[in-house]
């Protein structure tokens, strides 16, 4: 594949760029959303787990029979029995032979909250009361926790097939960094730790398995698993054959990543079912979820080296990175493919030594979370930027802004091969200082300080990267097992009759984001109708095209580019209809204002509807060739994909629209308690021509609010012995509504050249770039105590303690 | 996280309560709010046999001034007690410690007799009852007894109430005109867990501290008094020194718990803190200047 | 014990319900279980999110921490029980209008606990509407909207 074309962009737009209602919201606001929890099937079971209690030990023994013999209970499988009835889980780590993964435990416990047992009953309150009487014997092994210690050599082994700790691990080099290393007039270092979060939805995760036996057909429905063309795994867990496992999506009270690939809750819902005969849900609970929910977030320890030159050039970046994964890696180490996409910043620098250990520790593994490691990526280059400017003596703003890649240099290709397409950094900066009210700040951060008041600003460029291309699963490994290429998104539109149109989507599209807002105002610019009247439907996995869903702000772009080709087909046969019911040329025709007209003569001239009832009752009055109907399927495949070279100096184009965005807050830090609040905050996003700018703000707000709970609030923690310390709500502190400040938000549009109207994504916008204003607001605020923020969260302790240290 | 199965009673009165956890034995559990008990149940932290539902007995719903006392009865809700006026008048530490404990829709259905009974060493409502001083009355089929605030808290979610007690109301002291108050809490949201709290009372004879109370929670396996940094302040001018010095002495053998929410070191420190700012707006509020 | 059924009586948005119970059933799981009244959610049953949150005799509580059985005699609104023959009420339109949703998944609490703020304070302001919003979670839209889009209402509702 080579570059794509420069699109040309239609300046004029009549849908896209408006804050239209969204169309998905009456359901919800009815609370008839129709999510998976209120789907009650005839004769259903529902499940609970037996989960462990140890991080890490071998199962000696399990008895099941006081539980089994509950009143309402029907089903009670061990691990050895589910490994019978189903195959290990769909798996994109590095070696899942020798790490595998099953839908619960069989010889031995990985993790606290790993599942054990699973129990079907006539209710959850049933499954649950017969989970307490399962005698279980344990050998408790040594956890390991401390990812450092599981490098060592004796150290317990999570996975004793795979013989080693280390997943994975590799070093790359993008250029010359020697040479720039050698050359640069200072080296700027330092070691951060950013800990495990998670997205945490309101919404947990679950499925609805019915097993068919007459017809072997084996139908889920679940608030998870898009990546459609994959579901053949899955079937392949379940040993049914891949054409007969149909995968229904319902709508997702919330993901940010964690629902993007769930196999877990089908596996088991579907094992069920099948050993039942009977129709099976399980909806995790939120203990289960937080436990056992295989979506944790990063967990990063960094040794970071920045070189730089006096006058303030960034040259190169040195970056040795040890990632926790927990006890397996289902998506193996693509979170660091999102970093090395945009692992420069919007900054010059050029070269890159990157150098990735993936560990395995007995903790619940990492799945996506918003950013999907990129956003990590995003405080380390500004946590060293933010250095550098304190040991050159220079302001934070202007030492970003003289390393910006500038606007006429795009397309850009940054040390590792990834291209940014465009972008005008100075541009979002500028506004963002203003919007800010930077200077103003300035003055008031001052003269608090006389009160013996903490105030602090802080600065953050960053970029926000959208649609993954699939190499970045495997340029990993020299020689992959599976070099896939294909990460595609369909959209079948269908005119009817009447002239009303019905969008269908083939994936669980539905998490929060606007799926339906977008499809329908993207389908209103093409077809100049009213957006609210589109219907938009979600098509099973059967009947399905390929589809890979929300997930690396992919989806509005993705479905564009679907909706793009099935207009232009769908117009083409209309154009051709139009053209003989006028007994005009086709080439003179020209769509116009919802129908097409003789160009010159607007009286010659088909209205859309006219056109469609034609197509569809009309056969005799159509040309000979076309079938009657007026609907079109398009499926879209990542536009601008390269693929890796052989050596992986190059790692080839995998996420070329490059959305970028300033934050600035303003904190004021307490330092007896450690406690920070916000006075103001600003974020100025630029992710191209937007949709539905309301939207786009409203996942700003809602990814900072997140990005501020990474920032102070929220760890999962995992004491010495391995055990859970923040296993419900209770423990694990979600931002309140006085917990997030509100926000100022700017908007510039530096469009895409190759996307449909040039947009770019932009949903995991805010979380990508909180944490690292944040940090940098709270050094600001404790200058004179010279705190480093190298951790995250910045809890009120850690930040006593840091203050502690210094004095 | 569904409860496990138990029996359920409702009475209408303090006699039936009792009469109740005598007839259904030591396993049944008093429920007023719930929204302590409720919550255990879902994660099957406790497995009671049968509940004996008082939250709609007419006898214990009162909270009103009884001469020297403020007297809350077991069923009165924690929302209708922080608006009551004689609340506001007679127990305004409490007053201000409700509206700490927990989220609105919490306080709504939550009682403030119930939160002590539950003990949790973190709490509220606990601490502002150990400072102010009072007694807990708790009744049983053989009558009934007063129980002093400082004897009542024994350990983490334990008290001194026995087996078939209903802890049927609390009688707050009243504290003589010119009180000054003040409640600090730290959490680490907005509505998140309390860490520490810690509760001031000071009253001012012609400038000079005559009686003062502090108590905190989150320090211990109970709320604790500061008696002797108490103590310490009566005949002193409230300035800073003496304040601080004050705070310092009530932390200064303390050795708090360490869990996720904070370090046994960090609960001390902020304390020290919490006490120090409660005591300085206590002393404001008794017309002292600081 | 275990098998123990309590008949309560109660009105569910304006309409008198009858039912036999297990006293161990929460309010939360017999309006969505019992009654097929599916629009207040469950989001952690430790009653920390707010999800569940609905009004009980006027007053918000969290459905998943009152049992079935203390609801008996009371009245019950629900999210189902804001629109008027498929007419959306102010605070759902107000939450249309300033996207004050995403995922919807924490929205009938809010909209409850929303209308329970406009109607104890008809002039409510922004912070105001931000504080007393902090007793329900949200995950996806950072409260923002969710605010605007009260202060909105409570001026239509005037």
């Amino acid at each position: 594949m080579t570059v794509p074309a420069v699109r040309e962009h239609t300046a004029e737009k009549n849908w896209i760029g408006k804050s239209i209602p969204r169309l998905e919201d009456r359901k919800f606001l009815l609370g008839r959303g129709g999510y998976i929890d209120d789907i009650v099937v005839p004769n259903m079971l529902e499940v609970a787990l037996v989960r462990s209690i140890y991080a890490h030990a071998r199962i000696v023994s399990i008895d099941t029979a006081d539980a089994a013999a509950v009143d309402g209970v029907v089903a009670v499988i061990t691990g050895a029995q589910a490994a019978e009835l189903t195959d290990p889980l769909p798996d994109f780590g590095p070696d899942p032979a020798n790490h595998p993964w099953r839908c619960l435990a069989v010889d031995k416990v990985r993790y606290a909250g790993e599942g054990v047992v699973a129990i079907a009953a006539e209710s959850r309150a049933i499954a649950e009361d017969a989970a307490e009487l399962v005698v279980i014997e344990y050998e408790p092994l040594e956890p390991l926790v401390d990812p450092l210690a599981a490098l060592e050599q004796g150290a317990p082994l999570v996975h004793e097939t795979l013989g080693t700790n280390v997943a994975f691990h590799r070093e790359f080099t993008f250029g010359d960094v020697d040479a720039d290393f050698e050359a640069a007039d200072r080296v700027i270092t330092d070691t951060l730790h950013w800990g495990r979060s998670g997205g945490q939805p309101i919404e947990t995760v679950g499925a609805i398995a019915d097993y068919d036996h007459a017809t072997g057909m084996m139908s889920i429905h679940a608030n998870s698993l898009s990546f459609t063309s994959y579901l053949f795994m899955l079937a392949g867990t379940l040993k049914v054959p891949s054409n007969k496992l149909d995968m229904h999506p319902v709508p997702a009270g919330g993901s940010f990543g964690s629902k993007l690939w769930e196999v877990k809750t089908p596996t088991i819902a579907g094992m069920l079912s099948k050993a039942t005969g009977r129709p099976v849900k399980y909806v995790q609970d939120r203990m289960e979820n937080i436990s056992n929910g295989d979506h944790h977030g990063s967990d990063r320890r960094y040794d970071v080296q920045l070189a730089v030159m006096n006058d303030g050039t960034l040259r190169s970046i040195k970056i040795k990175t040890v990632e926790d994964y927990g006890a397996y890696i289902q998506f193996g180490v693509g979170h660091h493919g999102n970093a090395l996409a945009q692992v420069t910043g919007p900054y010059k620098i050029s070269s890159v030594f990157y150098d990735v250990t993936a560990v395995l520790t007995n903790k619940c593994q990492q799945g996506a979370y918003r950013g999907f490691g990129s956003e990590v990526g995003n405080w380390v280059i500004e946590r060293m930027v933010d250095r550098a400017a304190d040991e050159l003596g220079r302001d934070p703003a202007d030492l970003r802004r003289q390393n910006f890649i500038g606007p006429e240099e795009f397309p850009y290709f940054i040390p590792t091969g990834n291209v940014y397409d465009s972008g005008n950094y100075g541009g979002v900066l500028d506004t963002a200082l203003e919007l800010a009210d930077y200077a103003g700040w300035r003055e008031r951060q001052e003269a608090a300080r006389a009160e013996g008041r903490h105030i602090g600003i802080g600065i953050c460029t960053c970029q926000e990267r959208s649609v993954f291309s699939a190499t970045e699963f495997w340029f990993w490994f020299d020689e992959p097992a599976a070099p896939v290429s294909s990460m595609p998104e369909s959209v079948t539109l269908d005119i009817d009759a009447l002239g009303n149109v019905t969008a269908t989507l083939y994936s669980c599209a539905m998490w929060g984001n606007s799926p339906e807002t977008m499809v329908a105002q993207l389908v209103a610019e093409e077809f100049d109708l009213d957006p609210q009247t589109v219907n938009v439907v979600y098509a099973s996995s059967n009947q399905g095209l390929p589809a890979t869903g929300p997930g690396g702000s992919r989806f509005t772009v993705m479905v564009a580019g679907a909706i793009d080709g099935a207009s232009g087909k769908i117009k083409s046969k209309a154009a051709n209809i139009a053209a003989h019911l006028l007994e005009a040329n086709v080439e003179d025709l020209a769509w116009v204002n919802g129908g097409f007209e003789v160009v010159g003569t607007p009286t010659a001239r088909k209205e859309l509807a006219e056109i469609a009832i034609q197509a569809h009752l009309f056969k005799h009055s159509l040309p000979d060739e076309i079938e009657s109907g007026l609907e079109a399927s398009h499926v879209y495949d990542h536009p601008y994909t390269t693929m890796p070279n052989d050596d992986r100096t190059d790692l080839g184009v995998f996420y070329p629209f490059m959305g970028h965005a300033s934050h600035i807050a303003v904190v004021e830090v307490d330092p007896e308690t450690g406690k920070v609040e916000f006075l103001d905050y600003t974020a100025v996003h630029d992710c191209g021509t937007m949709v539905n700018p309301r939207s786009l703000s409203g996942h700003i707000v809602g990814g900072t609010a997140q990005g501020i709970g990474t920032s102070i609030f929220e760890e999962f923690v995992y004491d010495s012995d391995g055990a859970l310390q923040t296993p419900s709500f209770a423990e694990y502190v979600i931002p309140t509504s006085m917990d997030v400040p509100s926000l100022k938000i700017g908007h510039q549009e530096t469009p895409s050249p190759y996307t449909p109207h040039g947009i770019k994504g932009g949903g995991e916008a805010g979380r990508m770039m909180a944490p690292a204003a944040i940090s940098s607001a709270i050094e600001d605020a404790l200058r004179e105590y010279g705190v480093r923020v190298r951790r995250l969260p910045a809890t009120p302790e850690r930040i006593v303690d840091w203050i502690d240290d210094q004095e | 996280m569904k409860a496990p199965p138990f029996g359920y009673r409702r009475v209408d009165s303090a006699a039936e309560a009792v009469a109740a956890l005598a007839e259904l034995g030591s396993e049944a559990r008093v429920l007023a709010g719930g929204q302590s008990l409720l919550p255990m149940l879902a994660i099957r932290l406790a497995s009671p046999s049968h509940l004996v539902d008082i939250g709609r007995a007419g006898d214990l719903s009162s909270a009103s001034a009884d001469n020297g006392s403020f007297v809350v009865g077991a069923s009165a809700r924690q929302w209708v007690v922080e608006h009551e006026p004689a609340a506001t008048a007679a127990a305004p530490l409490l007053v201000d410690a409700i509206g700490r404990a927990g989220q609105v829709p919490i306080r709504h259905r939550g009682t403030v007799v119930g939160s002590i009974a539950h003990a949790d060493p973190s709490a509220e409502i606990p601490t502002a009852f150990l400072a102010q001083g009072g007694t807990a009355v708790a009744q049983d089929t053989s009558g009934t007894r007063t129980i002093p605030a400082e004897e009542f808290f024994q350990g983490p979610y334990m008290t001194a109430l026995r087996d078939g007690e209903l802890l049927r109301e609390v009688r707050l002291d009243r504290w003589p005109d010119g009180t000054g108050h003040a409640f600090e809490e730290f959490s680490h949201s907005h509505e998140s867990w309390p860490v520490v709290t810690a509760a001031a009372l000071v009253h001012l004879d012609q400038g000079v501290i005559d009686r003062a109370a502090i108590a905190i929670s989150g320090v211990g396996g109970t709320p604790v008094r500061g008696t002797e940094a108490e103590a310490s302040l009566i005949g002193q001018a409230p300035d800073p020194d003496a304040l601080g010095a004050a705070a310092e002495a009530a932390t200064a053998d303390l050795q708090p718990f360490s869990d996720v929410f904070g370090s046994g070191t960090y609960r001390r420190k902020v304390a020290t803190v919490l006490v120090r700012r409660a005591m300085s707006t206590a002393v404001a509020r008794a017309g002292g200047a600081t | 014990m275990s098998t123990e059924q309590h008949h309560i009586s109660l009105t569910v948005n304006d309409r008198v319900t009858d039912a036999e119970v297990e006293p161990r059933l929460s309010l939360a799981d017999f309006l969505r279980r019992h009654l097929s009244l599916v629009g207040t959610h469950l989001g952690c049953e430790q009653g920390a999110c707010g999800a569940c949150t609905i009004l009980v005799d006027g007053e918000s509580v969290r459905s998943c921490l009152m049992l079935a059985v203390q609801a008996d005699g009371s009245e019950v609104e629900t999210v189902e029980g804001l629109a008027s023959n498929g007419e959306l009420h102010p605070i759902q339109e107000a939450f249309r209008q300033k996207q004050g949703l995403q995922c919807g998944f924490c929205t009938p609490g809010m909209l409850m606990r929303s209308l329970e703020l406009i109607r104890d304070n008809p002039t409510i302001t922004h912070e105001e509407a931000r504080e007393g919003l902090a007793s329900n979670l949200c995950r996806c839209t950072g409260y923002q909207y969710i605010v605007e889009a009260v202060v909105d209402a409570a001026s239509e509702m005037r």
